[in-house]
């Protein structure tokens, strides 16, 4: 869950509540949903929330959430902005994989370090979340009075280009570096580079950006210094790139709401996608940004009230809403509806149901009394959830101790430790479910059988006490292209004895135990199998069915897991006991 | 006169004249010496036998004291290493004696304060001189030690044992040898003549049927003493925290759910309204397999949620701006948790089609690729929850968890508001621990968002909540380590001795 970093001295100036304790920020916070985590080795207090608002990403954000909670602010806010100067050019050239741009221009800016660093974790937090990585949106702030625009017309307004560039074509001086690079260089050479080369590498033209002067800016790996916002920066150009116009714009609209929190005046800017360029098929080729349209969306006073189950009257229920930064207006039929405003830094409100969430959070969940519903209905286990556990209660019975093993396991487990090979005939043998780039060596695959895990165990557990009966009734799986899922999944039942004195007639003894409890007619003919003594094994029958395996434990198995006892051990369906 | 078999044998290996030792009777009589000892007594209660204890010194070298046996004592090394460096003639500097001497540690105090107490030599402004005259293998202490060695009782001045004992070099015991004779009842008795009653240890068949156990004497166990303990197996600790929590949701009218545990990202994801770019669901948060796609969705569902996600649901819903494949919606991956069976139930496809109201819950394993450590596993078992019925409210989501909690202890759960892309409004549930009193997570719920129920024809409201068992069972249990309890690394004495909860 992201988190954002605040300084309660910004918060303070920022919500006007200057006597407000950290402490009372952070009750307030937690109810909103902004749960302390701890702080920061700078001092900031550090807050977790869920991923919905991430309007909240910076002190500016919240201080705008806590005004609306204290009732300082009411209503949807929406900055003044002013007429665009300045254009994007969008070049035919932009790779296909990165088409959208969109930005704009902030002036009249006051960056102390502490609104300069936050500014900063804005976009950072903001590449992680909505960016997912800088993937879908990436965010590049510049110095305006270091960009150089060069009308392409005369008369035309000033503008910079966003195209793209051969790899190994211009260079320009990334943040934090002193030469001339290409981009390939920036990926090779640059620690930001490197970082970010993936999102970029299998491009044939890079995404760029260029003013009169040349390239600037390298998105969605790196800025160039010519441009670096710094405390003296009064005017700045943000620019966003990515593969979704809806993600980036609202993306640019958070930061254009943040730095407007600090006094800052938007200005527009126009996006021109040439001919040949893809443009957002929803919003055309000219565009005017940043867009601080505001959302309509309509929800029942009906469905409010049974939601939260609360009787509202109108009044109270447009409070909620202006409480918590939406407006709205209804009027009063038989079925009242409200009209609901929903601000362009809302990320979040994707149905009418969000609204409600809204009103609630604005009444106060804690408010509401539980009721434990007037329903009735009747309970019951399922049916194989009922064999499993009366399986479970008889080997238990018989002494065994029950084990809950992992169902991923390892081909080296599975297969090589006890000597069966994959993709035979034996119990156990048959073609294991692969996880595909598994994270760890020890969890590459689904287990085929139970009796390699029991033994794991006991590997485990040489320094305890024998005897040592275990016992599974657990989950196994194989390839089965016959099933929905290409997976069959099985239960299987599986005992092992480990003792000085275990032997073929102690596991077969307690097998047949088990059968008996089910009534089932158990048969052990004799077969082979690799991990068991040749003429101590047996297939197990039951009823007529082969379904299992049962033996001693081969010493070369026993040796391989640093076992000094024999061990005896049958495996078996669960499904046999039906 | 009657007496039990092993009493009568030591009976007749006593002597009325000669004080016979305990060792000395057991080896005539083939008895272990304790059994002896305890029919002497028996004996002597009866007036039979006298019974007489001599207590004896007993000395033991020490490790230390059977170290100096084969090194010699360390001022004798000091010594000879003394002679070594000429150290008879002239002064020599001691840490060159100490090093030719090969000392170190706290030998090299143990040498120094004995090389002057025995006369070996002098200590002066840190510089050694060796005796000429002086003879370590006269020395009497290392004599007194070389004969203990060899078993020998040394016929040692008592002035030397106390100083090897205040050197830690002999242990100083004491030993009871206890001796019988016959009193005059005892050779009256034998004369007499005395048979053997039988004493029974155990109550047999045959004592039984014969009717034996009439005319038989039991012997008498120290009923005090330990036992060992008799084990027999269990069932494991989480599985009984989760037939607790099964217990307490069908008697609150859940029905059990059940279905694959490889499923897919269909059902485990796209349902739950999950964007398909969402984090959770890169490569680095879920297990996908190797198997083909998944071809048994139904199309017309399968269209529905793809709606849902593109373009929203509902006259005012909007979609996400996430890419939207198929393809991806049909990988197969170990499901990340078991909504996606409540998925399944509530689109009618595990079953019946379902009408309000119902109630299902499923106490099943599900996977997710994170780090192992004490509180985290890849594999642990999610309780899910839900309920549906006609115009549900946040206040009966809340009444519901209240009753569920209360089962085990936990009351005053606080609801805090929170975000999942599949329910609206959200909670995380937080409770006091029963025992420390901290404020835990212990769950997450919500009402179903539409884009979730819509797409799989459920038209009424479904709150739903879920939480890890491994969370509810390191509370019951007292774990630390969750690895104690679940997968192959577990210990089998942690196992056997949990205690029961109920």
């Amino acid at each position: 869950m992201p988190v954002v970093d605040i300084d309660t001295d910004e918060l303070r100036g920022l919500t006007g509540r200057t006597d407000t304790s950290d402490e009372e920020f952070t009750e307030d916070l937690f109810g909103l949903g902004l749960e302390f985590e701890g702080e920061t080795d700078d001092g900031l207090l550090q807050f977790e929330f869920a991923p919905d608002r991430l309007d909240r990403l910076s002190v500016e954000g919240v201080a705008r959430s806590l005004r609306y909670h204290y009732g300082d602010d009411r209503g949807v806010y929406v900055p003044e902005t002013n007429d665009p100067e300045w254009t994007i050019e969008v070049d035919e050239s932009v790779p296909d994989e990165r088409p959208y741009v969109t930005g704009a221009v902030v002036r009249g800016v006051d960056l102390d370090e502490g609104a300069l660093d936050s500014l900063i974790q804005l976009q950072e937090k903001l590449h992680a979340t909505m960016g997912r990585g800088r993937a879908k949106g990436a965010i590049g702030i510049h110095d305006l009075a270091m960009v150089k625009g060069a009308p392409l017309q005369e008369g035309a307004e000033p503008s910079i280009t966003y195209r793209g560039v051969d790899p190994d074509g211009d260079t320009f001086v990334p943040l934090d570096a002193n030469d001339e690079l290409t981009p390939n260089e920036v990926l090779a050479e640059h620690a930001t580079g490197q970082t970010y080369a993936d999102l970029v590498a299998d491009l044939d033209r890079y995404p760029a950006i260029y003013d009169e002067l040349g390239l600037f800016s390298f998105p969605p790996v790196i800025n160039g210094k010519r441009t670096e916002v710094t405390t003296g920066s009064r005017e700045l150009f943000v620019e966003l790139t990515g593969t979704d116009q809806w993600t980036i714009d609202r993306m640019c609209n958070i930061v254009c709401y943040a730095l407007s929190a600090r006094g800052a005046t938007i200005e527009e800017v126009e996006v021109n996608y040439a001919d040949g360029a893809t443009h957002p098929s929803e919003y055309g080729a000219e565009l005017v940004r940043p867009n601080f349209d505001t959302d309509e969306k309509a929800v029942g006073h009906d469905r409010i009230e049974t939601l939260l189950g609360v009787d509202f009257e109108p009044e109270e229920v447009v409070d909620c809403f202006e409480r918590a930064g939406l407006d709205a207006s209804y009027t009063l039929d038989e079925d009242v509806t409200y009209e609901v405003e929903i601000p362009p830094y809302r990320v979040d409100v994707l149905h009418p149901l969000d609204l409600v969430d809204d009103v609630g959070r604005a009444y106060g969940f804690d408010n509401l009394e539980p009721r434990y519903p007037d329903v009735g209905t009747v309970g019951g286990r399922h049916e194989r959830s009922r064999l499993e556990d009366a399986v479970r209660t008889s080997l238990v019975g018989l002494g065994f101790e029950d084990l809950l093993n992992f169902h991923m396991t390892s081909g080296t487990e599975n297969y090589d430790r006890m000597n069966l090979e994959a993709g035979t005939d034996a119990f156990g043998g048959g073609d294991a479910v692969e996880i595909t780039e598994p994270y760890s060596e020890e969890y590459t695959q689904l287990r085929t059988w139970a009796v390699p895990s029991l033994l794991m165990l006991l590997e485990r557990n040489t320094h305890n006490a024998y005897p040592q009966d275990v016992a599974e009734v657990g989950f196994a799986a194989g390839r089965d292209e016959t099933q929905d899922t290409n997976v069959a999944e099985r239960r299987h039942v599986a005992g092992a004895v480990a003792r000085r004195d275990a032997s073929y007639e102690a596991a077969k003894g307690r097998l047949k135990a088990v059968c008996d409890d089910f009534g089932a007619d158990l048969e052990t003919p004799r077969t082979e199998h690799p991990s068991f003594i040749d003429g101590r094994t047996a297939a197990v029958v039951i009823d007529g069915e082969e379904v299992g395996v049962i033996g001693e434990i081969h010493p070369a198995v026993l040796v391989e897991h640093d076992l000094e006892v024999p061990v005896a051990a049958f495996e078996f369906h669960l499904d046999a006991l039906r | 006169m009657r007496l039990p078999e092993r009493q009568l044998a030591v009976l007749e290996a006593a002597s009325a004249t000669d004080e016979r030792t305990i060792d000395e009777i057991a080896a005539e009589t083939g008895l272990k010496p304790e059994t002896v000892t305890g029919a002497a007594f028996d004996l002597r209660d009866e007036g039979l036998l006298s019974v007489v204890e001599t207590a004896a010194e007993t000395l033991d070298l020490t490790d230390e004291g059977r170290r100096y046996v084969d090194d010699a004592l360390p001022e004798t090394r000091l010594y000879r290493a003394g002679l070594a460096v000429g150290a008879d003639e002239s002064p020599v500097s001691m840490g060159r004696v100490i090093g030719e001497a090969d000392l170190d540690g706290p030998e090299v105090d143990i040498a120094l304060s004995n090389f002057a107490r025995k006369g070996f030599g002098s200590i002066d402004s840190g510089e050694l001189t060796a005796d000429p005259d002086a003879d370590p293998g006269a020395d009497p202490e290392a004599a007194a030690l070389a004969a203990l060695a060899d078993g020998d009782d040394p016929a040692v001045d008592e002035a030397v044992l106390d100083q090897l004992d205040s050197r830690g070099l002999v242990d100083r015991g004491e030993s009871v040898t206890r001796s019988v004779t016959l009193t005059d009842d005892g050779v009256d008795a034998l004369m007499m003549g005395v048979e053997a009653t039988e004493t029974v240890a155990q109550v047999t068949p045959e004592l039984l049927a014969s009717g034996e156990w009439r005319d038989v004497e039991f012997s008498e166990y120290n009923v005090e003493a330990d036992a060992p303990a008799a084990r027999g197996g269990r069932k494991h600790v989480l599985r009984r925290t989760a037939d607790r929590v099964k217990d307490v949701l069908v008697g609150m009218g859940f029905q059990e759910m059940e279905g694959p545990h490889a499923d897919s990202d269909f059902w485990i994801n796209d349902c739950l309204f999950m964007p398909q770019d969402h984090p959770a669901r890169t490569h680095w948060d879920r297990f996908a397999l190797d198997v083909p796609p998944m071809e048994g969705i139904p199309d017309e569902l399968m269209a529905r949620v793809e709606a849902a996600h593109r373009d929203g649901w509902g006259l005012d819903g909007d979609g996400y701006h996430s890419p939207w494949s198929q393809d991806f919606a049909r990988e197969v991956a170990l499901r990340g948790h078991t909504t996606s069976l409540s998925m399944r139930y509530l689109s009618g496809i595990a079953g019946a089609e379902l009408e309000p109201p119902q109630r299902y819950f499923s106490v099943e394993k599900v996977y997710r690729n994170d780090t192992l450590d004490p509180t985290h596993l890849l594999e642990f078992f999610q309780i899910e929850g839900w309920v549906m019925a006609e115009d549900l409210s946040v206040r009966d989501l809340m009444g519901t968890f209240e009753e569920f909690y209360r089962q085990f202890g936990i009351t005053d759960i606080r609801f805090k508001p929170h975000y999942n892309p599949y329910t609206e409004p959200s909670f995380e549930l937080f409770g006091e621990h029963p025992e420390t009193g901290e404020e835990i997570e212990i769950g997450n719920s919500g009402v179903f968002r539409e884009e979730v129920t819509g797409p799989l024809g459920v038209d009424c409201d479904v709150m739903a909540w879920g939480l890890a068992l491994e969370r509810l069972a390191m509370l019951t249990t007292g774990a630390e380590d969750i690895r104690d309890l679940h997968g192959t690394l577990a210990d089998i004495e942690f196992l056997r001795d949990a205690e029961v909860s109920y």
